[in-house]
């Protein structure tokens, strides 16, 4: 009898015990409630527009607010100023271009990057340059703008810009003209600049992590150090590497400040070649937020919420596509072990 | 064919720390050689100089000469001398992302072989030596993670020797095997080294005294005995070897 009172577990480590799963349970739903939340209210403000543009809103090119002060027409049962217009076309693709150039351009240089962080510098030289590289990730993204505007665009329009236009006759998206500079290539090298931190810090991290046994395994049947990493290290930080290229995707989409400054802020137009002017939603939304304000009929910021809409969706389309990237190579071979509290 | 190898005045470091202290020491070709000795004594240190993987180790040295065949391993460039002098770790280590076939095909496709056939018939090949053929010839699409640990020392095996090395140098290769699965790789290095020079290190004496034609015996860094196993195992020169192999310590 006395045993047995002994083995029962005491009353309030019972009560703790409660409170700790619903509190880890109510945190664990809170990322949720928030995106479910934020998705909820940009889908109710975005709906007016979606209804006066209709799937014209995906595909048209003109983005006009209409003559603010003048009549209101109604079409779809909404109201708008007469002439308003939303077309996303050009910020869509210019968003999905220049993350696209970044992320085309980062993610060489970072595995680079990562690989000699990781495997071939030591001691000093390692620390420095991993701090060079998380410098690198905490600089405003306004002062990475202004360099791009300064330095990076003349650079693009006088050398880099001309140089590309070489390879004009075989990708006629790289024909000229240059322009001033102030455009997709610039928008995209910006961009990779605060891709590349991310990615090099979680690739490296990844890259530390793959077991010493396996690549000693591969150097001792004579590959060098490149075919070690590309043939053992790679397919062993496959999903790690495509969380953290997703991870970048996404703030190189979401990026606002920087990409307005050098973007050359396009409007009702697509971008002809790689030079030119580009606006993207995130920067779109930022600079005319003001102005869509003085539209009465509020049409002007429905139509920056269904833009912000379309840039959440494309983020969370992305993780989820590499998140599938991730399960279905990890197939069915692998289970989880644990223990589950 | 297998090559002799000729280490003149080895000693190597890690750090500060001096844990080979000059090794004098002939290999034979085609013959097998244990090394043994206790724990810590610098036998897996020795066999990683053969191959010039000591000094993939941060902060690690070495110095001396090491002679391959009539090549001084030294000047030759070190991923050339790790494709005629494989090795077998102690653990086993296929490429856990890879297939069975693909750990073997790896190194092969690297070094240009690409035509499907041939591919295939040198898989085969080393397969068949590391006497795993008949075991996994219907799954080498499997991943090399689903074999068991013998099998999967094997397929190690069958890796380095897809290679065609001239040396077969194995640190502890069955320390984590079954006997079952001991007893098969004894039997394949009885059977491969009439045609490479083979160097295992080994903690069982039993093992070396079945295996290696010739052995070596190391302590706290230096080689204290050398020569034919029968004769270092019954009638010992030095009484630290004496005490080792009748199990008086290490
Ligand atoms: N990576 C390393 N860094 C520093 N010291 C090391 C390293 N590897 C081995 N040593 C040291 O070198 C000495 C020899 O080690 P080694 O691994 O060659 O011994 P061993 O004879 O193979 O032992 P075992 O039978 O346990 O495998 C030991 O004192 C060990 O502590
Ligand atoms: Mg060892």
């Amino acid at each position: 009898m006395g045993m047995r009172t002994m083995k029962r577990m005491p009353a309030n480590a019972k009560i703790a015990n409660r409170l700790f799963v619903a509190a880890a349970g109510l945190s664990a739903s809170s990322p949720i409630l928030f995106l479910l939340l934020i998705t909820g209210i940009v889908l109710v403000q975005s709906i007016p527009a979606l209804r006066w543009m209709g799937w014209h809103f995906l595909t048209g090119i003109t983005w006009n607010m209409g003559s603010v002060y003048g009549a209101m027409t109604v079409k779809n049962g909404v109201t708008a100023p007469a002439g308003a217009s939303y077309g996303a076309l050009p910020f869509i693709v210019g968003t999905l271009a220049s993350s696209a150039i970044a992320l085309v351009i980062a993610i060489p240089i970072s595995l680079g990057t990562a690989m000699i962080l990781a495997y071939r510098v030591r001691g000093v030289v390692k620390s420095a340059l991993s701090i060079v590289v998380e410098l690198l990730a905490g600089v405003p993204s306004v002062v990475l703008g202004l360099w791009g505007v300064v330095v990076l665009a003349p650079w693009v329009s006088s050398a880099l810009g001309p140089f590309l236009t070489h390879f004009g006759p075989a990708i006629p998206f790289l024909k000229g003209p240059v322009g001033t500079g102030m455009g997709l290539l610039t928008s995209g090298l910006v961009l990779a600049l605060m891709v590349i931190p991310i990615i090099t810090a979680t690739t490296r991290d990844l890259l530390e992590r793959v077991p010493l046994h396996y690549r000693e395994g591969g150097v001792a049947l004579g590959m060098t150090n490149w075919e070690v990493v590309r043939h053992i290290c790679l397919p062993h930080i496959r999903d790690g590497m495509i969380g953290s290229i997703a991870l970048g995707w996404g703030r190189a989409m979401g990026e606002t400040m920087a990409v307005l400054m050098v973007s050359g802020s396009a409007v009702n137009m697509l971008p002809h070649n790689l030079y030119s002017p580009i606006s993207t939603m995130a920067a779109v939304i930022a600079d005319q937020l003001d102005s869509a304000m003085t539209d009465a009929s509020h049409m002007a910021v429905h139509a920056l919420s269904a833009l912000a809409l379309v840039l959440l969706m494309l983020t969370l389309l992305t993780n989820l596509a590499a998140r599938l990237l991730v399960n279905r190579s990890r197939g069915s071979r692998r289970i989880d072990l644990g223990v589950r509290v | 064919m297998g090559k002799s190898i000729a280490v003149e005045n080895l000693r190597a470091w890690y750090g500060d720390q001096l844990t080979l202290k000059g090794i004098d020491m002939e290999l034979e070709a085609n013959r097998a050689t244990a090394i043994i000795g206790p724990s810590g004594c610098g036998k897996s240190t020795f066999i990683r100089c053969l191959n010039r993987l000591h000094e993939t180790v941060p902060h690690s040295r070495v110095e001396g000469e090491i002679r391959l065949g009539d090549e001084d391993l030294y000047r030759m460039d070190p991923v050339d001398v790790r494709r005629v002098v494989g090795m077998v770790f102690q653990k086993a280590n296929p490429f856990p992302m890879m297939s069975i076939f693909d750990n073997v095909a790896l190194a092969l496709r690297l070094n240009g072989i690409r035509r499907k056939r041939e591919l295939f018939e040198r898989v085969e090949k080393s397969l068949r030596m590391a006497a795993l053929w008949d075991e996994v010839k219907d799954r080498l699409r499997d991943p090399a993670t689903a074999l068991s640990g013998g099998q999967q020392q094997r397929l190690c095996i069958a890796r380095a020797l897809a290679m065609e090395p001239d040396v077969l140098l194995m640190d502890e290769p069955t320390s984590a095997l079954d006997p079952g699965s001991t007893l098969r790789v004894e039997e394949l290095i009885e059977a491969l080294k009439s045609s490479y020079t083979i160097v295992i290190v080994t903690h069982n004496m039993q093992q070396a005294a079945r295996v290696a034609d010739r052995t070596a015996f190391f302590l706290n860094g230096e080689l204290i005995e050398y020569g034919d196993t029968a004769t270092l195992f019954t009638k010992p020169a030095d009484p630290r070897t004496e005490a080792y192999v009748t199990g008086r310590f290490g």
